[in-house]
């Protein structure tokens, strides 16, 4: 078995991380450029090649079409749900879509969780570079307030990236973690996580028992569609609609200029963490005769601008103290989480509200990745040093008469947690019944979310007489879980779960299928062709050197094992065996010697004219 | 550690694994593999304690972080799936257990459900006879406040707001006193308990009245309950 690790799949960067049994201490694994930030990018290439992070990141200015960021905003939702999301941000959803996302990259389309499983991919990548060794399992974050269809497409992303995942940890949980590891703190802590794509807030209690200690999260809440990303947006359209007025240039039909925008602005936001003012400046190349545009932001305009973002992060907060039944003044302690928590607005906001200064003294991009570390660590060893006991976010319902949601689980509960329910048929002769699970806080079915409806389907009979028992169990990892008992016969029921959001068991098997053969068909094709391409071009070469060498160069005997060696390539490049045609290229590379030498001398140069040395 | 001595009375039951008879443990005394739960087992019988109303919070705490200590899934991740799946269904059981007995109410509410006597939305919605005057007035005032909010004008006169914020601190007050009374009759149902040295309550008349009590009084709660929340949201205005 190979090793296991921590991964925090991030909105904007995701990271890899593993704990150190020589220290006892979790460290993040840098990548092939030196960060151990992974930028969530991933980008497909006119080959179909796929990259993922920095180079991927770079391309968006150059390949925007072929090229995503942010997929996290589409994992586990429907195409309805995302129509928002497709007015920021530059998703192209193909047409054909519907409870699964497609995306397209050039002439490929990929689902979320695919995406994803790239991101997840690289970062495996990264650890198995660092060990030397291959990674199999890993424990994934999630933001808290990720519902089922969420968590599950996280799942399926690292089930197609190879990956065992062990264990969705919640995010602001996992920051709990490595922070008490760091700290030894005990009492009652929140945790303030505003991320790229996402926002959350848990409050946690850190008990320390005989056994050792036990972190238990006593409320959770937040928005899944708020972060970073909607302050780039606020920034966005204000620059545009700058750019549009006074120099009446649109961006809307350039999406690598936009792009570039992005980044200049993504710049301006970071400076203004540490700088009063920052000057943003978009090239516009002598367009109706300005060079570029460039606009002054303050400090205290971008205060402004951003507050609205800022102050939706607190109705969360005061939701969760709510349910905690906690007022501000008795969180002991605050810990910030996440790339947008270095904003000064966003450190003045937390701390003024909850009466303290709030730490921050892990890297707020890392601490995350830390934590899932640590739990991996504690899964795989079984050594159990700390026990987290994690909610669930959201209520979990059934649909009743009328379209009302009975709540069977309610929000908070901690987790694995579970709900029986009693169903049975309402008239005669009814051989199916229907129930439809959904997740909210809402009364009615239509203001929640769907996760999943099945039948369970009874034998023809008088109206009542059938008792299926209907058992729902949320897991560990916060996912939903089904079991039916006929109470009659008490006999296990069987039941086909349709998701509402999301693939199927066959969709993945499939997807795991492809993408293993494509993975080998595109690799035994890759090296077919770029195998024939060299022997065309050495064939050619070697044609030409012989017709211009003499006999006197070039002995008879030589010459014909050169031929020989020649026409043994032609057969091999007809074939379909690149390692054949590998061996036949070093054979007659091994009987050319003395020829190319005689080039290089220089006395068939005329017969090399435009051919490099190496294709000799 | 005492929990896993925890025993669920009248259940002999045999390991699933060696055999050995055990009393309901969460784990087998002879070879330590976790069981499953026994038949009839209560959420009192999940901390090992009888089925009384008053519980001292901490204490209760402390024994749900014990045993989940044992039982949680982090336990079991190099077990067989049987294992882990019995590790995942015992946890859950566990946690539902603590949700329904930490809170007072909640506690009383499990009680009755569990005797049949409680099913969500029944007998919940009638006025009890004593408030119906009360009732009948504030829905009145309520009328009027509606009534005054749809006219042109939209603000209730003074003196009516002053009347329905009486009568909300009013049902308010009554709110405090059922809750003294529940806790009252809880104290009863715990005493009765434990005179019996366990609860043979389905035959006991004098048990049995307790919670014909305690129904009686969790009803007349939601029903002055919602009333003062639905004041409150009539207050606060559309």
């Amino acid at each position: 078995m190979g090793r296991v690790v921590g991964i925090d799949l991030g909105t904007t960067y995701s990271l890899i991380a593993w704990l150190d049994p020589a220290t006892g201490t979790p460290q993040c694994i840098p990548g092939p450029y030196g960060s151990t930030l992974c930028p969530s990018v991933v980008s497909v290439d006119g080959q179909g090649k796929i990259l993922v992070g920095e180079p991927a990141r770079q391309r968006l200015l150059t390949h925007s079409e072929r090229t995503i960021y942010s997929v996290k905003r589409l994992m586990g939702r429907g195409v309805a749900d995302v129509q928002d999301e497709l007015k920021i941000f530059p998703f192209r959803i193909d047409a054909g879509s519907q409870n699964v996302i497609r995306v397209r990259l050039g002439d490929r389309t990929f689902t979320p969780p695919e995406i994803s499983s790239f991101i997840l991919r690289e970062l495996k990548g990264w650890a198995e570079a660092f060990f030397k060794e291959a990674v199999d399992r890993a424990v994934v974050t999630v933001p808290a307030y990720f519902n089922d269809g969420q968590r599950q497409a996280t799942k399926d992303a690292g089930r197609l990236a190879g990956l065992e995942v062990l264990r969705l940890v919640n995010e602001p949980t996992a920051a709990a973690l490595a922070y008490g590891l760091h700290k030894q703190k005990r009492g009652r802590v929140a945790v303030y996580d505003f991320g790229g794509g996402t926002f959350d807030i848990s409050t946690l209690k850190l008990i320390a028992t005989d056994e050792g200690d036990i972190y238990q999260v006593l409320s959770t809440n937040g928005d899944t569609h708020l972060g970073g990303d909607d302050i780039d947006s606020t920034l966005m359209n204000l620059t545009r609609a700058e750019i549009q007025q006074k120099y009446s240039v649109s961006l809307d039909d350039h999406p690598e200029a936009v792009q570039e925008l992005r980044k200049a602005i993504i710049a301006a936001k970071h400076a203004l963490s540490d700088q009063e003012s920052v000057t943003v400046r978009f090239p516009l190349g002598g367009t109706r005769g300005a060079d570029a545009y460039e606009r002054r932001i303050t400090r205290g305009e971008f205060e402004e601008l951003i507050r609205p973002i800022v102050a939706r992060t607190m109705a969360p907060v005061k939701l969760a103290l709510a349910d905690a039944k906690l007022a501000s003044p008795e969180i002991d302690e605050v810990v910030l989480v996440g790339g947008s928590t270095r904003i000064p607005l966003v450190r003045r906001t937390v701390g003024e509200y909850f009466g303290r200064a709030p730490h921050a003294e892990l890297n707020p991009d890392e601490v995350v990745a830390l934590g899932a570390a640590v739990q991996a660590d504690i899964l795989e060893s079984g050594v159990k040093t700390m026990l987290l006991l994690d909610v669930t976010p959201l209520s979990l319902g059934i649909e009743t008469m009328g379209g009302v949601i009975a709540k069977i689980i309610p929000r908070n509960s901690t987790i694995p947690a579970s709900a029986q329910e009693l169903f049975t048929t309402g008239v005669e002769n009814q051989t199916g019944i229907d129930v439809h699970v959904l997740q909210g806080e809402r009364e009615l079915a239509k203001d929640c979310r769907s996760l999943a409806k099945f039948q369970l389907r009874v034998p023809p009979g008088p109206a009542g007489l059938a008792r299926i028992e209907v058992k729902f169990l949320i897991d560990a990892n916060g996912i939903l879980q089904v079991a039916a008992k006929d109470m009659r016969t008490g006999a296990q029921h069987s039941i086909e779960i349709q998701p509402s959001y999301g693939l199927t068991d066959t969709e993945i098997e499939n997807m795991l299928e492809e993408s293993i053969e494509f993975a080998e068909q595109d690799f035994e094709e890759r090296q077919r062709i770029e195998a024939r391409t060299e022997a065309g071009s050495i064939l050619t070469a070697t044609t030409k050197a012989l017709q211009n060498a003499g006999e006197a160069d070039l002995p008879t005997a030589e010459r014909a094992s050169i031929e020989k060696a020649a026409a043994a390539l032609r057969t091999a490049a007809a074939g379909q065996d690149y390692k054949l045609m590998r061996q036949r290229i070093d054979e007659l590379n091994q009987a050319t010697n003395h020829l190319a030498e005689l080039v290089m001398n220089g006395a068939l140069q005329s017969a090399f004219e435009g051919k490099r040395l190496d294709d000799v | 550690m005492n929990a896993p001595s925890t025993t669920i009375r009248d259940a002999g039951v045999a390991c699933w694994q060696c055999g050995a008879a055990s009393r309901g443990e969460y784990f087998c005394p002879a070879c330590g593999k976790i069981q499953p739960l026994p038949r009839g087992a209560t959420y009192f019988d999940l901390f090992g304690m009888p089925p009384q109303l008053g519980i001292e919070s901490a204490a209760l705490e402390s024994r749900f972080h014990k045993l989940s200590w044992k039982l949680h899934p982090d336990n079991f991740t190099h077990a067989t799936e049987f294992e882990r799946n019995l590790s995942l269904q015992r946890c859950s059981e566990l946690n539902d257990a603590y949700r329904a007995l930490r809170e007072p109410i909640s506690r009383v509410e499990y009680l009755l459900a569990q005797r049949g006597m409680r099913r969500e939305g029944a007998a919940k919605q009638k006025a009890p006879p004593e408030l119906l005057e009360e009732v009948f007035e504030l829905n009145e005032w309520l009328d009027q406040l509606r009534e005054n909010r749809a006219a042109a004008s939209g603000a209730a006169p003074a003196e009516l707001l002053q009347r329905l914020h009486h009568a909300r601190d009013n049902f308010q007050e009554k709110l405090g006193s059922v809750d003294a009374e529940l806790e009252k009759v809880c104290r009863e149902w715990d005493r009765a308990i434990a005179a019996t040295g366990g609860p043979a309550a389905q035959e006991d008349p004098t048990q049995q009245a307790i919670l014909n009590r305690l129904n009686e009084i969790l009803n007349r709660r939601s029903y002055i309950r919602n009333l003062v929340a639905g004041v409150q949201t009539e207050l606060a205005g559309p």
